[in-house]
This record gives structure tokens, sequence and C-alpha cells, in this order.
């Protein structure tokens, strides 16, 4: 039998890569903790219900389901953090009225991968703000999403910003039904304008002529503009275009900025700006969030929402890796000896080996060694 | 930036020429001729890797092509993910239709709700035509010679392209059912979209000017 054999998709993360995920995950925590994020740990499992909305097919499809030998319920294992937070700040934290800003790092299992280059096990790391509507808490969002990326090194960073609203608000102008307007809303992603042409023959103008502007509205700031003439003037449109002319006047010039009107590929409970960080290198976005206003509804408390996540799994695999520091090789037989001076060196961050077999200093990756001279220890560099 | 743009050989590659051209792309070799995979134009920054058909999806999906030519029949099988289709080329058309044996009474097999045997190389399209009518169908899905399945009894039906009948004529098969047209588009890996947009938005718009609707 290959009982060494994993599961399709699932893989170890192998000393050094491991280390690099540890060190990247704590770089990101710390810059949460600073920015005012508190870290919550919520559970592997939950009861299906309050994990899936009965509404979001996609996250049902990947999310495993395993019975409760307790109470005879539907249990599933995590696929998205992100629920589970919004749940927290609507129920556990209901106390506070005020902003809560919480943040995360766990694993979570898919049931099947999101692609060929996906883990089933994504590392979701991410940060949520709750209980502030304005576009200062998107930006906040933001800049968070783009500072923990670059300070684990990923450079040449590009922000994709598109608008749920935009879509809601000609959907519910033009009269769309349920079905109809979740294949507008696929097509869209594919900026397919032949298959939506297909889709709309019975819609009405103006929508008609909206909906087939979409696929093309995207690139460089200009399109807000172009955005302006070709759609037609609904509140929420409006509002749409007013909050991303606000993201580029405030962000211009920090990163390079794409605008995408059909770029919508969040989750089924986005409903306001949306944003994806893109790099050279990935085939796919590297994080990517928006605003989940009322998702905390279901479990008691509707409150504004935005957030972002990644899988820092997806971002290790790109990142050169760096290397690791060498030790202090400690020959064993002057280990009895060594152990205060030993444990002083580890205090200091120092990483000193003990070597029992005689080993070279290029197997246990050492560039000193620790030698007694006299009554003093000496730390000898290798030549 | 390096712009890699995924092709298969034969028609599409042919019918590509007269596109790539209107956007000052000219190929440095003819894959036909050439057994290299990667190929080489008088644009420096620009390559063309050859391919199946049906892989071009996948190579753009995941980067490995930032543009590719691929039909509607290929993009269906594989679900579209990760890639933008912007453009209809209305190149190397064709049909999706259902055909049976000369004399098979396809209505009546239809309307007895009887579960059918499908034979075809797209299983999602013909999956999805049949759930649309209402009819439970198996598919059995072969890789080539779809046209001997009825023949030999493997299937009462197949599901497959159909550009002149020729090949239905030949082996005594009937259309009896359109299901789509068939014409190639123009993908496009998203992230290369957003990252490559300076490179990549003047070919769409040579591809978009070349195209005759």
């Amino acid at each position: 039998m290959r009982n060494w054999l994993l599961p399709e998709y699932v893989a170890d993360i192998l000393p050094a890569t491991a280390r690099q995920v540890e060190s990247a995950k704590a770089s990101m925590l710390e810059l949460f903790r600073t920015s005012g994020y508190e870290l919550v740990l919520p559970p592997l499992i939950e009861y299906y219900d309050a994990l899936v909305t009965p509404e979001d097919g996609a996250l049902a499809i990947k999310t495993f389901k395993l019975d409760d030998h307790f109470s005879g319920r539907q249990l599933g294992l995590r696929a998205d953090i992100t629920p589970q937070v919004a749940r927290i700040d609507a129920h556990l934290l209901s106390q506070r009225t005020g902003v809560t800003r919480l943040c995360y790092a766990g694993s979570v299992v898919h049931s099947r991968p999101d692609g060929l280059m996906s883990s089933r096990e994504p590392l979701q790391v991410g940060a949520e703000l709750y209980g502030y509507a304005g576009i200062e808490a998107d930006l906040e969002i933001i800049r968070l999403m783009l500072t923990s990326l670059r300070q684990i090194g990923v450079e040449g960073l590009r922000l994709d910003v598109g608008h749920m609203g935009l879509f809601r608000g000609l959907v519910q102008a033009a009269g769309l039904g349920h079905e109809l307007s979740a294949e507008v809303f696929s097509v869209l992603q594919a900026k397919d304008l032949s298959t939506l042409r297909e889709l709309l023959v019975d819609v009405a103008e103006p929508y008609r002529s909206a909906f087939l502007a979409l696929p093309e509205l995207y690139g460089s700031r200009a399109v807000l503009d172009k955005a302006r003439t070709r759609l037609p003037s609904l509140p929420e449109v409006e509002l749409g275009l007013m909050q991303l002319a606000a993201v580029a006047n405030s962000l211009e010039g920090e990163v390079e900025l794409n605008f995408d009107l059909t770029e919508l590929r969040g989750t089924h409970y986005h409903n306001g700006l949306m944003f994806a960080a893109y790099a050279p290198g990935w085939a796919e976005e590297l994080a990517r969030g928006g605003r989940y206003d009322n998702v905390g509804r279901r479990f008691g408390r509707a409150r504004p929402a935005t957030g972002f996540s990644l899988d820092l799994r997806d971002l290790i695999r790109i990142l050169p890796q760096n290397e690791s520091a060498k030790g202090i090789k400690l020959a064993a037989n002057l280990l009895p000896q060594a152990t205060i001076k030993v444990a002083e060196l580890r205090a200091r961050g120092e990483k000193v080996i003990v070597d029992y077999l005689g080993e070279s200093a290029a197997a246990l990756n050492c560039d000193r060694e620790l030698v007694k001279a006299g009554e003093n220890w000496q730390l000898v560099p290798f030549k | 930036m390096t712009l890699t743009i995924a092709l298969s050989k034969g028609r599409i590659f042919e019918e590509t020429l007269p596109l790539l051209a209107a956007a000052g792309i000219e190929p440095a070799e003819a894959p036909e001729s050439s057994r290299k995979l990667i190929i080489g134009t008088n644009r420096p920054d620009v390559q063309l890797v050859i391919v199946r058909a049906s892989d071009v999806p996948t190579y753009v999906q995941y980067g490995a092509a930032d543009l590719g030519i691929a039909g509607r029949d290929v993009l269906i099988e594989h679900g579209g993910a990760g890639l933008y289709q912007p453009l209809d080329l209305n190149i190397a058309k064709c049909k999706m239709m259902v055909a049976v044996e000369n004399g098979f009474d396809y209505d009546a097999a239809v309307k007895h709700g009887a579960r059918l045997k499908i034979a075809t190389k797209y299983p999602q399209i013909a999956r999805e035509h049949f759930a649309a009518k209402g009819v439970h169908v198996d598919i059995i899905k072969l890789y080539g010679s779809m046209e001997l399945a009825p023949l030999v009894g493997l299937a009462d039906a197949i599901v497959d392209l159909v550009s002149t009948g020729s090949t239905l004529k030949a082996n005594n098969l009937l259309a009896v059912e359109h299901i789509i047209d068939i014409s190639s588009r123009l993908v496009v890996n998203q992230a290369a979209l957003k990252l490559k947009y300076d490179t990549i938005q003047p070919v769409l718009d040579a591809f978009a000017g070349a195209v005759s609707q």
C-alpha cells in the first residue's frame, strides 16, 4: 500500500518554506495588531448552516460536510473564515456598538481546489472592519492589504478596483429575474460580449446598452468618465462611480491602479466597492476583498463591513525563498559544560545545533563553531 | 513585457494569420512545417506557442500564455474559469448538432422520456442541452470517430461539430437538432490583462478592427 500518498491537491510544507510561511504570517499579524485589529481564532468546524447561506452555491460545493454525533446536525469544515468573523462581530461582540476591527490566520479546507495551482487547504489570512460604512474604511482595508503584501516582498503590485453596487443597481432597474441576472453576472466576469448580447435580447433600453458597455469599461481612470456617459444615471450607479473616483483620488501615486466595472469575482455576499491585488509572476490575484454590509443580519445584527483576505500558501509558492540564517555548531561532548552559554546564545536568537555524528558545517548549515579556549567560550568561524 | 499567444495548428492557425497581421504580428515559421512548439514572430516581444486546441484555455488560465484562440466548444467544456473572452473572432465557424442514424425516430425517443445514450467529445455541452430539454441522458465520452457510435449500437445519438455535413452523410447519419453556433474566441488571462494592459489592449483593438462582423 502506498501509505505515504497524500490526497490530491494536498501538500506538506517542507522546512525552508514552512519557516517562511510562519514568518510571513507573523509579520502580517503584527501589522494588523499595530493597526488596531484584534486577533480571533474561529473553530475549524461549525454547524453547516452557520458557515454557508443557502444562496451561496459556490461556497456550498467547496465545504466538506460531516455529521455531528452530539446534536445530529450537519457540520461543515470551514471553507472561508470571513463568515465566521462576521458571526463573531454580529453575536459575541454585539455589545460593542462602535467600530470593530478583527483579523485572523488559519487553514480552511476546500472539497475542490479553486484551480490547478491551488491547494485544497489554503492558509487564509485576512482582516475585517465592521461598523463603518464610509469609504475611509474601504481605503484603510485596501492599504492594509497592499502593505501586508509589500512587507513580505511582493513587488510590482497593481490594484484592481470594481463596484458591485453598479451591477446590482442595473439589475434592479432593468428588472432582471434571479436566473437571468446570475447568467449575466457570470458572462460579465468573462467579458464575453457575444454571449451577453444573446442573453440580453429581451432587456429594455437603456439597460441593455448599459450591460453591454460594462465589459469594455476597464483600464485606467478614464474608464470612470466613460462610464458616466455610457451608464444610466441611477442612484446606485452615481454612488458607485463617486466611490471609485474617491479611491482613485486617494490612492493615485501609492499604487498602480486599474478600474474594471465587471471585476466582481468576490463571494456571493459582496455588495459595494471590491478590489484585488495583482503582481507579475502570479496568474491570478494574490489577495482580494470588498464591502459586504449586512452579512451579520442572520446572526442577529446587520452591520456595515469591509475586509480582505489572501491565501498565504499560494503567495509563498511564487515568492523567492529567503535563505535561513546560519547556525552555530557544538560538539556533543562539550554540551554538559556549555549549557549556560548555549542558553544565553539561544536567548539572543542564535541557532545552536548539537552535533552527534561529527557532521560537516554545510550539512548542519552552520557558519561558526562554539569551542572552549581555556576558561572562555569562543565562536570560531568556519573557513 | 513579452506577450505569449497560444494557438492550435490547422484551421484556427490559418484563419488567425490575417488577424495577427492586423496587429502587426507575423510568425517567423509555419507550424505545419516546423516541429517547434514555441515560434517567434517579427516582433521580439511576441511569441506563439503551438498547443492542442482543447489545451488552449488551460495554458491561458494558468498564465502560461497571455492570449489564446479557442473554439466556443472547447471553452464551454473547459468552463472558462480565469479567462476573459472579450472577442468573437468569427473564424473556424461550424455548428454543434445532435445527429442520429437515418431512420431513427429521434422525436419519438425524446417524447417517450426514456433515457437516451449520447456519444460525444463534448459531455458538458451535451449534458446542458439535454437537461434544458428535460431529457435524461447517459453520456458516453469518446475521443474521435463519433459517427460510428450509433451505427454499432453504442449510442442512440451523437453530439458533434458539423461544418459541411459530408461525414454524417457518408456514414448514413442525419443532423436532427441544432445546439449552438460555434466560432473561435479570443481568450485572455485575467491577470495578464491587468498587468500587461498596455501591450495587450492594442492587440485586442487590432483584432476587433479586423474581425469580419
